[in-house]
């Protein structure tokens, strides 16, 4: 059986009226970059405040390496926090500071200083030991908040959006800087963020969270490329949804969409044959070919028709949005690697064509 | 063709309407400052007649007869005075210690936790800020004869003298000064960021050690405002300590209502300034504490 550093089993938790958490059940490995994302208020925080013993689950369970949490409070579980905004004494020095965690387990003075010193030497702050808080940038406090925290060598670092006080430029630059130290230390990361961009290039895998429910469980790759419901398709990056109606639940899936029929790779639960249901595909996924090339097009899997409407320049790329009928269009991107070479003009009558692994059939609901 | 022209450098008469406006600023600018000035003589004038005639060479306190020290002197000699003076400080210092630990606990009390009556006991606290000492002082009185306390007194030596000081005046004072350090105590705890409790006990601290190193610490701005406070207050009482005081005891404020009973003297110019610079000095730490507090990071973004 394999092992998990931490483990929810239906956590739930309600504050009075508002449910923040619902019934959630997580599994997180040893040593893995696992992100919790979501939008404002779907109880990312409160799943993580739940894990580091600040909030107690109304019901369900938690388990730390294997070991019931129950009602053992923060001090007593063998995790550590990096807040959002870092929440730094301010009363003590950048030494003190991350001295702090190790001064309360009792450990002795000569290795206190030993371990503040190669955590600072971790987080690049060397020299930086008799300043505040306050005479730190923004950068260099997450860093010291960073340190306080893997100092007192965690089995699970809890990390509540870390970046998000910080400037663009600061921010890609410790994302990448992040992922190197947790590959340094090995130690499983539990990341929030409501960043998606943030989450795919970080994370080993992502837990999409809305409205106190985790929705989809993936690595990167399998939350872009294979959402199973339309809040995770859309949440994460770009996409087409065409309403239309089920006409084929087996392999290939066939769905009517603006009176043309065409194909997807893969059909979610609880849809029946002749229901509504939404076609889901990324605009990169879809090409376009000239309406006269019509072997060619169903060549590619299936194939729609429709005109073009408006095309935008947008340098690797260009936009084109196709009218299929009265309400329906699709937004699709084609690379521009040829020079001079523009493909389509408004008003051409083209192809939008898919390979139907591509596209998915998700159920009309959330 | 482009012929460059020069920028033109000639500065135009000023318009009427602007020096109309022009004026009117500063016409207001001088009203205002002339009525602040008036102001601040009407606040402080008293105040420095008082102090000018405390140094005056004469029984008079209308007419100046040339400098002197002599008033400062004869009050040191008066032994009365001095005495009056130890019981305030005595008085002012345990007061102070005693109810900033109680209101500091109160503050924490009523901040922190959510518990049955916690509305009704948040509206007692302050009532002693509220009611008029006369009824407050008078309440005591009556709760001293009750309980039996009356006006039984400590005895202590203190710089070579012998104080005997009534259990019941410390005991109001503490009673009016609790709900001041818990005013104060408490803006500072609203405004303290609550993370760093629990940044604190993630980091393996428990209560205690989180209590000690960090909130404490924290909220030492605020405990350190309240006691200067209940100290001012305390030595600054007189409504209070008279109805408690009992027979023979007085604080410098009941001693100078004494003495004026029986005409006001320089001397009582003397003492009267003696407590101002008092209580200057105490504002003097308290602005230098705070600004101490600015610069040192007490608060965060
Ligand atoms: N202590 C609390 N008391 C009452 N409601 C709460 C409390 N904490 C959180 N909530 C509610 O629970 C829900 C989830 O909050 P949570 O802070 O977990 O969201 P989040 O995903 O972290 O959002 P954000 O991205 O804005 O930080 C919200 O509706 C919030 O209002
Ligand atoms: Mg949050």
């Amino acid at each position: 059986m394999e092992r998990f550093d931490v483990e929810l089993r239906k956590v739930t938790k309600r504050f009075g009226e508002v449910t923040a958490v619902r019934d959630v059940t997580l599994q997180i490995r040893s040593g893995e970059f696992f992100s919790l994302l979501g939008p404002s208020g779907c109880g990312k925080t409160t799943t993580l405040r739940m894990i580091a013993g600040f909030e107690i689950p109304t019901s369900g369970q938690i388990l730390i390496g294997g070991q019931v949490q129950g009602h053992l409070p923060p001090h007593k579980r063998p995790v550590n926090t990096v807040f959002q905004h870092y929440a730094l004494f301010p009363h003590m020095t950048v030494y003190q500071n991350v001295a702090f965690g190790l001064e309360m387990q009792k450990v002795d003075k000569a290795e206190i200083a030993a371990r503040v010193g190669q955590a600072l030497e971790l987080v690049h702050l060397t020299g930086m030991e008799n300043r505040k808080p306050k005479q730190l940038s923004g950068g260099q406090q997450q860093r010291v908040a960073l340190a306080r925290a893997l100092v007192n060598r965690p089995k699970v670092l809890l990390l509540d959006e870390p970046l998000g006080a910080l400037d663009l430029k600061l921010r890609k630059n410790m994302q990448i800087e992040l992922k190197n130290l947790q590959a340094e230390v090995g130690i499983t990361f539990i990341y929030v963020t409501h960043d998606q961009e943030e989450a795919l290039t970080m994370s080993d895998r992502i837990a999409v969270m809305n409205r106190g429910r985790v929705l989809q469980v993936g690595s990167p790759e399998v939350i872009y490329e294979q959402p199973e419901n339309r809040f995770v398709a859309d949440f994460i990056g770009e996409t087409n949804f065409v309403t239309g109606v089920l006409q084929r639940a087996g392999l290939p899936v066939e769905i009517e969409v603006a009176g043309q029929l065409v194909q997807a790779g893969w059909l979610a639960e609880g849809v029946r044959t002749g229901e509504t249901a939404v076609l889901s595909i990324r605009p990169e996924k879809i090409h376009l070919l000239p309406g006269s090339a019509n072997g060619e097009a169903h060549q590619f899997g299936t194939a729609v028709s429709g005109q073009v409407e408006r095309t935008i320049y947008l340098g690797t790329d260009t936009r084109y949005l196709i009218r299929l009928d009265a309400e329906t269009r699709l937004v699709v991107r084609m690379q521009n690697t040829q020079v001079g070479h523009s493909h389509f003009a408004i008003g051409d009558t083209v192809w939008a064509c898919w390979n139907p692994a591509h596209a998915r059939v998700l159920s009309a609901e959330e | 063709m482009t012929a460059v022209t020069k920028p033109t450098t000639t500065i135009l008469p000023e318009s009427r309407a602007s020096r109309q406006e022009r004026i009117k600023t500063q016409l207001a600018t001088l009203g205002l400052t002339g009525y602040g000035i008036l102001a601040y003589l009407f606040l402080y004038l008293p105040i420095i007649i008082l102090v000018i005639f405390s140094f005056n060479d004469s029984r008079s306190t209308a007419q100046w007869a040339g400098f002197s020290t002599a008033w400062y002197v004869e009050m040191m000699q008066d032994n009365q005075i001095i005495i009056s003076l130890w019981n305030s400080l005595f008085v002012a210092i345990v007061s102070t210690a005693i109810s900033t630990v109680l209101g500091t606990l109160a503050a924490m009390a009523m901040e922190r936790y959510r518990f049955r009556g916690r509305l009704v006991m948040d509206a007692i606290l302050y009532l002693p800020i509220i009611i008029p000492d006369i009824a407050m002082a008078i309440m005591l009185l009556l709760f001293f004869n009750i309980s039996g306390i009356g006006f039984n007194t400590w005895r202590i030596e203190l710089a070579g003298l012998r104080l005997s000081v009534p259990y019941s005046v410390i005991i109001g004072h503490v009673a009016f000064n609790i709900s001041f350090v818990a005013v104060v105590v408490r803006a500072r705890l609203a405004h303290m960021d609550r993370t760093l409790e629990e940044a604190a006990s993630d980091l393996y601290a428990n209560a205690w050690h989180t209590f000690w190193r960090v909130t404490l610490p924290m909220l030492m701005p605020g405990i350190i405002g309240g006691a200067l406070l209940a100290f001012t207050l305390s030595l600054d009482d007189f409504v209070i300590t008279f109805f408690t005081a009992g027979p023979g005891f007085n604080t410098l404020p009941v001693r100078v209502f004494g003495m004026i009973k029986k005409g006001v003297t320089p001397k009582i110019n003397a003492v009267s300034s003696l407590m101002l610079a008092g209580s200057l000095a105490l504002v003097l730490i308290s602005i230098f504490l705070r600004r101490g507090d600015d610069r040192g990071g007490i608060e965060i973004v």
